[in-house]
């Protein structure tokens, strides 16, 4: 049973019956045409199965399948949108999507590195920060200052602290905020946040996907 | 001064736009008078919203700004609009707006009706959608209802809420679903009823809804959050994808069985 999370940039798959099988990573781009799967979320998941889950209820159930907590916030940081999920004595208490504001800011952070030629790995956290709620405008905070004399490495430093403050105030400013998404392997964002961050990594809805693929298999026995 | 009717005017067959609820010896008189009732709060043309921005600004409540725009597209003959406590103030300053664009009389009216006529389709099981569209058509009936046609069923999810100007958001909701908030109130024809409205049922998911920019934004959001398993939800003109899969997911994982939607 092949597992899919169709994201913006980058699709992540797993094969259930393969037990020893990883999850495995494709640039959206390089996706094969006639590509079909047996369980999908994601954006563009709908093109790709039948069986569709959306993106929320995978992003909770891989929660559910990760975080022992009882009570958590868990936030998934993609290329295109920010959503998170509020648990309190381990129910569902909130949730949010933000694919309006939110919008574009994985996807501008990954093109800001390769555009200034700038590796996260080596930046420290800036002192000051733009005001950002979305990728597209924040990039004309970044231009102003680089024209106003700051480099360009502080100017996209400032932009991403800026884009973790939004998404930790987004997702309720919890004091520990489980991250999930591409986003967790780049640690100036993650060090941007005010909190305490667990970082769980790209395959959350994935992991959201294999419960519901245990519960489906479980109806069919 | 003796104070002119304005009704005299109206022939069989007159139409009248309606806003908000009306009190209810208002629509007893148009119906006694065969008008013909349009509610102006639904989307009853297919023109492009943005026809209202000379008017109205686009951050405004969306189902004031359809009202408008059926006003500028039907050919009616007059504009019964309420802007009582039932209603708000953005009715107030829209009928201000309407009685300066058109030529045809628009009337104010303040219903503060407290008879209560109960509430049967709020809790019978039936599609949210079907429910919706029956509660606000019956705004423009003042006939009594027929409680036994529509009997009580056990909830599993609640919507509470005024009408949306979008109602695919309704779709997602098992026909188990009970109606709390304004809507229970329109069809109780008691549209002031604020303590009606804050009414919930904290044993079943609810999801709070007003629409973007309205003032009952905020009784909605305290709502949710003394709700024990409540999600606040604010939409403008239409539910996009990510909010319908948003309530998706809050009932789906609150735990209300598919089975039943
Ligand atoms: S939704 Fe709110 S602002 Fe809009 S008409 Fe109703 S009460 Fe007024």
């Amino acid at each position: 049973m092949l597992l899919a999370d169709f994201g913006t940039s980058y699709c992540k798959f797993r094969e259930l019956s393969e037990s020893a099988g990883h999850p495995y990573l494709i640039a959206t781009k390089d996706l094969p045409k006639n590509l079909r799967v047996d369980l999908a979320t994601g954006h563009n998941g709908k093109r790709f199965s039948d069986r569709y889950v959306n993106e929320l209820t995978a992003l909770a159930r891989g929660g559910e399948e990760l975080i022992a907590a009882p009570d958590y916030v868990l936030l998934d940081c993609g290329s295109r949108d920010i959503k998170y999920v509020s648990y309190r004595h381990g129910k569902l208490a909130d949730m949010g999507w933000n694919s309006e504001c939110g919008a574009s800011m994985g996807f501008t952070i990954e093109l800001l590195e390769k555009y200034y030629n700038l590796d996260y790995d080596t930046l420290a956290v800036p002192d000051r920060t733009f005001s950002i709620t979305c990728g597209v405008l924040g990039m004309s905070h970044i231009f102003d200052a680089v024209t106003s004399g700051i480099s360009e490495a502080e100017a996209v430093a400032r932009f991403v602290k800026g884009i973790a403050l939004n998404a930790y105030r987004f997702s309720g400013s919890p004091q520990t905020l489980y991250l999930s998404g591409g986003l967790c392997d780049n640690p100036l964002f993650v060090s941007s946040f005010p909190c305490n961050i667990i970082p769980l990594g790209r395959y959350v809805l994935i992991k959201g996907l294999e419960k519901t693929a245990r519960e489906l298999l479980s109806i069919a026995l | 001064m003796k104070q002119e009717n304005p009704f005299a005017q109206l022939r069989p067959d007159s139409r009248v736009g309606i806003v908000g609820i009306p009190p209810l010896a208002v629509i007893g008189r148009l119906n006694s008078l065969g008008a013909r009732i349009h509610d102006l709060d639904e989307p009853q043309v297919n023109t492009d919203m943005e026809v209202t921005a000379p008017f109205l600004p686009r951050v405004y409540c969306a189902i004031l700004r359809t009202a408008v725009l059926n006003a500028l597209h039907l050919e009616l003959d007059m504009i019964v609009i309420d802007v009582g406590p039932g209603k708000c103030d953005c009715a107030l300053h829209v009928s201000t707006v309407l009685q300066d664009v058109l030529r045809i009389p628009v009337i104010r009216t303040r219903n503060e009706d407290d008879v209560p006529f109960g509430h049967p389709l709020c809790e019978t099981r039936m599609s949210l959608l079907e429910k919706l569209q029956r509660i606000t058509a019956g705004v423009q009936s003042a006939a009594p209802y027929q409680p036994e046609k529509f009997p009580p069923c056990k909830p599993t999810a609640a919507f509470w809420g005024v009408p949306p100007r979008d109602f695919s958001l309704l779709t997602h909701f098992p026909d188990t679903t009970h109606i709390y908030g304004w809507t229970r109130c329109m069809e109780n024809k008691t549209p002031a009823d604020g303590e009606l409205e804050e009414i919930f049922n904290a044993d079943v998911p609810t999801i709070f809804f007003a629409q973007s920019f309205c003032a009952k934004t905020a009784l909605a959001k305290f709502l949710a959050a003394k709700h024990p398993r409540g999600l606040f939800l604010d939409v403008d003109v239409t539910c996009s994808s990510s909010t319908q899969a948003k309530i998706q997911a809050f009932l789906e994982l609150s735990g209300v069985d598919h089975a039943s939607r």
